[in-house]
């Protein structure tokens, strides 16, 4: 079943064109990702798909409901964690939930019966009475995310949830968007770790307010970044760049920090590119890598703008 | 030859918490050195202080041989802070000026610079803009210019890719990868696991020690990421 | 050029640039000294001019209007209301139509003709202190010019210095502050004057607070509306003013022996329409500027200026120039002020002070229902 169905979005801000004809669709349940530079449409198109911001033409139904007719009742079904870890910070845990869960119309007995289960869903045991403020950053997402679904929304939107959150925090906040997610919980999450956008089901890449790109992740990679790709590393690996690039073997040299990526056709191995290099001239070591997300970004974004 | 960087058990409190508990690394000329560790780690606070700006409470830093906090070895050294690097409400153009006399950087030489620079980072149609309204990768180019300005033999960085786009991202990147082809020594800081691979050597840095130093490759070796590599190794100090 | 001069020099360029960018800085410098130069060059008046006084003639004889109009020729003062009796110019007072009365005793014109000295009675409004000031200073100048004496009538707390030996007397009274204390007629404003500036102070930084945080925007997805928001941010401020009301004039009570001779629910109406008002402006700068720091200086500046020289609260309203005494027509602090007075010390009633109520209702409204507008505004 599709809970969000996204039909020609669009969105503009006097002249300037925010959202330009915006369409997909997610399943429920499904981990979707949404991914994109700053100021290419995606705060904009969450915002229209929450509710907070009515379209300037199209529409999107959220749970049933129209974004642009009926914002509202699509509040009432999305539980939205955003990207400021807006909770308070001179508040306790538990007087955090609870004020959102007023926000959000839960009272009394019920919300008391879903802030247990709350916590219990996000693991937050023990911690109800500590100042919000006080909190390491991994443990106040998950009191953010708590606070999103004190009113059992069928929709979870993640604006940049791990922002700043070390690895093993991030960690477990995946495996909780995993089990919610199993559960039926539809999640939207936008984020900047690319290497996090690879736990999604499918992600979507906006560009200038387009949405140009929508796959699972391995497919994004084989339709943008086709061929193998291999990292060259080394104290002077700089220094073969204009040799690769001469080869028509490969189609793109491109360097990553101080390493090197290559990449090249399907026929190409592993031993053939270490027969090029010159190992003398400080290469250490050569391998074949998969092609990541980021440089799936960087096919679809190109050299875009600074 | 005289490391670029030399830090030697250095040591820093901050009232009760032990921010740095004796960290060492050395970082040579045209080396790319990647300090890798969450958010707490240490990073910052090692940065501020291989840049002079906090007192060791043990241990040392020398970059080329001398005290961070003499201007001989300031002269050498830039620094890309990670927030309030720029004036807001200042252009592009009155920024690097405002840097290029700080640093005391003669006409000349600051004129070329400052074309080469625009031009590497890509803000040339942009330097009447005011820096508080340039997008966040062009902010962090525009900084890493201003430390550029006088041709520092040492660069620091503290994490300089934080809530860039991947497009900036990876030209900042590409901008450290050449500024090393061309004997820079860089000290990166950041949280990012997935860009420790972009470095020659990193340290991994935990609550103020450092866990493993060496090739990212080496370091990452039979796991599937960098990430996963870091975990194991912070759950086996555990 | 040396390093160093150098490195001065590029300071002080950046921080011109700095300066000229700012536009508060500009305003501090330049708008602000000419618009308080300004302000005060017009608005402060200390002398007496065109103020309102009642005549009570009790004799009703032609000699008494000849000499009304020989005391109101001059056109400092004018004629407010002519009473039949004491009763109606204590009613004028009260009800600011009247700074001061002239009374003309029974008998005075038979006693003239006959020689003897006449004593007229001067009652001055003694909760506004600048004004009976004024008054008791041109005292004799009017005196004078009717070719009679001024001195203080015997029992009041001024003793004249070396009076004339007159064929006529003005003898002043001062009503509802007998003692000429400062802190009697400074208070009222003085109450007015705090209330103004600390609720809009903490409003003010209420809203502008979520912005900054960015939990504003969590707000805004979820199902709380923009009215919602407003009344449930004013709230917890009223009841906290209306707290400082009652401390303020506690310690006004106990300090400095405040009296209160009027009625205390007009003062609590009053006041929590005040509040309401002052409120609900802090909210909309709050709204409206985003940043706690501006919200501050606006709020502060707004706040402080009106109600200090606008107000009524250090020289009197109708001395104002008219482009200023109309502005006084939308400042709350000034319906407040000759409220407080009026009920405080004159123990003056509903009735007295419809107006005064009117214009802080009305106030209250415009600024809750604007908040409201305005907020909905932003939230896209």
């Amino acid at each position: 079943m599709k809970t969000i169905v996204v039909e020609r979005l669009r969105r503009t801000f006097g002249t300037f064109v925010a959202v330009d004809d915006v369409s997909f669709e997610v399943e429920q349940g499904e981990i979707f990702g949404f991914l994109g530079a700053n100021g290419a449409g995606k705060t904009t198109t969450i915002r229209m798909i929450i509710g907070a911001l009515p379209p300037t033409s199209g529409d999107a139904t959220v749970a049933g409901f129209s974004v642009a007719r009926e914002p509202r009742e699509v509040k009432r079904r999305v539980g939205y964690v955003s990207q400021r870890f807006s909770l308070y910070p001179d508040l306790t845990v538990r007087q955090n939930l609870s004020f959102f869960g007023g926000a959000y119309g839960v009272w009394g007995k019920a919300l008391d019966d879903r802030i247990e289960q709350v916590v219990s869903e996000v693991d937050l045991q023990g911690r109800l009475d500590e100042l919000t403020g006080e909190l390491p950053g991994g443990i106040r997402q998950r009191v953010a995310l708590g606070a999103a679904l004190l009113h059992a929304p069928p929709i979870v939107l993640l604006d940049e949830p791990t922002a700043g959150v070390d690895p093993r925090s991030r960690r477990r906040f995946w495996d909780l968007i995993r089990t919610l997610a199993a559960a039926g919980t539809t999640v939207l999450v936008t984020t900047h770790h690319l290497d996090e956008a690879e736990h999604c089901a499918r992600v979507g890449l906006m560009v200038e307010g387009r949405l140009v790109a929508l796959d699972t992740p391995a497919g994004l990679a084989r339709t943008w970044v086709p061929g193998r790709m291999f990292r060259v590393e080394g104290t002077a690996a700089h220094r073969a760049i204009p040799s690769l690039r001469a080869r028509r073997e490969v189609v793109e040299v491109e360097p990553f920090g101080a390493t090197l990526h290559v990449r090249t056709g399907e026929e190409t191995d592993l031993d053939e590119v270490r027969s090029w290099l010159d190992p003398d001239a400080g290469v250490a070591r050569v391998m074949q890598i998969r092609p990541s997300l980021e440089d799936v970004f960087l096919a679809v974004a190109g050299r875009g703008d600074p | 030859m005289i490391p670029a960087l030399e830090i030697d058990a250095l040591v820093r409190r901050f009232g009760a918490t032990d921010a740095l508990r004796g960290v060492s690394v050395t970082v040579a000329k045209g080396e790319l050195f990647g300090l890798v560790g969450p958010d707490g780690a240490g990073k910052t606070t090692a940065i501020r202080c291989c840049a002079g700006l906090m007192d060791p409470d043990g241990g040392a830093v020398r970059v080329f041989g001398e005290d961070p906090r003499t201007e001989k070895a300031r002269e050498r050294l830039g620094l890309m802070p990670q927030r309030y690097a720029l004036y807001g409400d200042l252009s592009v153009d009155e920024n690097l000026r405002f840097f290029g006399d700080l640093f005391d950087v003669p006409p000349d030489a600051y004129a070329q610079r400052r074309a080469r620079l625009l031009d590497l980072t890509r803000l040339a149609p942009f330097t009447d803009r005011r820096a508080e309204h340039l997008s966040g990768g062009m902010y962090k180019k525009l900084a890493l210019a201003c430390a550029l300005l006088h041709s520092p033999d040492l660069l620091l960085l503290d994490e300089p890719t934080n809530g860039v786009d991947p497009v900036s991202r990876r030209e900042l990147w590409t901008l450290l990868g050449e500024l090393v082809a061309g004997g820079t020594a860089v000290l990166v800081s950041t949280p990012y696991m997935d860009e420790a691979e972009r470095c020659h050597r990193v340290a991994v840095l935990d609550h103020g020690r450092i866990l493993a130093v060496g090739d990212p490759s080496e370091i990452a070796r039979g796991a599937d990421s960098f990430e996963s590599a870091f975990l194991r190794i912070v759950e086996a100090e555990a | 050029m040396s390093r160093f001069t150098r490195r001065v020099l590029a300071m002080a360029r950046k921080e011109v640039l700095h300066v000229r960018r700012d536009p508060r800085m500009t305003w501090l410098a330049i708008g602000m000294p000419v618009l308080l130069v300004l302000i005060f060059g017009f608005g402060v008046r200390f002398d007496l001019d065109r103020l309102p006084v009642a005549w009570v003639d009790l004799d009703g004889t032609r000699g008494s209007d000849a000499l009304r109009e020989e005391l109101f020729v001059s056109g400092e003062i004018v004629l407010a209301e002519v009473c039949p009796e004491v009763e109606c110019a204590e009613r004028a007072l009260r009800a600011n139509r009247a700074i001061a009365a002239f009374v003309v005793p029974a008998g005075a014109e038979e006693d003239r003709t006959r020689g003897n000295p006449v004593t007229l009675q001067l009652l001055v409004d003694g909760s506004d202190g600048t004004v009976a000031n004024a008054v008791l200073a041109n005292a004799e100048a009017l005196a004078a010019g009717a070719a009679m004496a001024s001195a203080p009538q015997a029992g009041s707390w001024q003793q004249a210095a070396g009076s004339r030996s007159p064929r006529s007397l003005i003898a002043t009274v001062i009503r509802y502050n007998p003692r000429g204390e400062s802190a009697m007629f400074l208070l009222p404003g003085t109450i007015a004057y705090v209330l103004a500036l600390v609720s809009v102070l903490l409003t003010a930084l209420a809203i502008a607070r979520e912005w900054e945080r960015g939990s504003m925007e969590q707000l805004f997805s979820t199902t709380v509306g923009g009215l919602e928001i407003v009344l449930g941010k004013l709230l917890p401020y009223l009841l906290l003013g209306m707290f400082d009301v009652l401390l303020v004039l506690s310690v006004g009570a106990s300090v400095f022996a405040l009296p209160f001779r009027g009625s205390l629910p007009l003062v609590g109406v009053a006041s929590i329409l005040f509040l309401v008002g002052m409120l609900g402006q802090g909210l909309l700068i709050s709204i409206v500027t985003r940043s706690q720091m501006l919200a501050t200086q606006l709020g502060a500046f707004s706040a402080v200026l009106p109600s200090l020289l606008l107000s009524g609260f250090l020289f009197p309203v109708e001395n104002l120039p008219w482009p200023l005494y109309w502005l006084s027509m939308i400042v709350p602090a000034r319906f407040h002020v000759g409220l407080l007075r009026g009920a405080l010390l004159k123990g003056s009633g509903w009735s007295d002070h419809w107006l005064d109520l009117l214009g802080l209702a009305a106030y209250a409204t415009l600024t809750v229902v604007a908040s409201a507008a305005t907020f909905r505004r932003r939230v896209a």
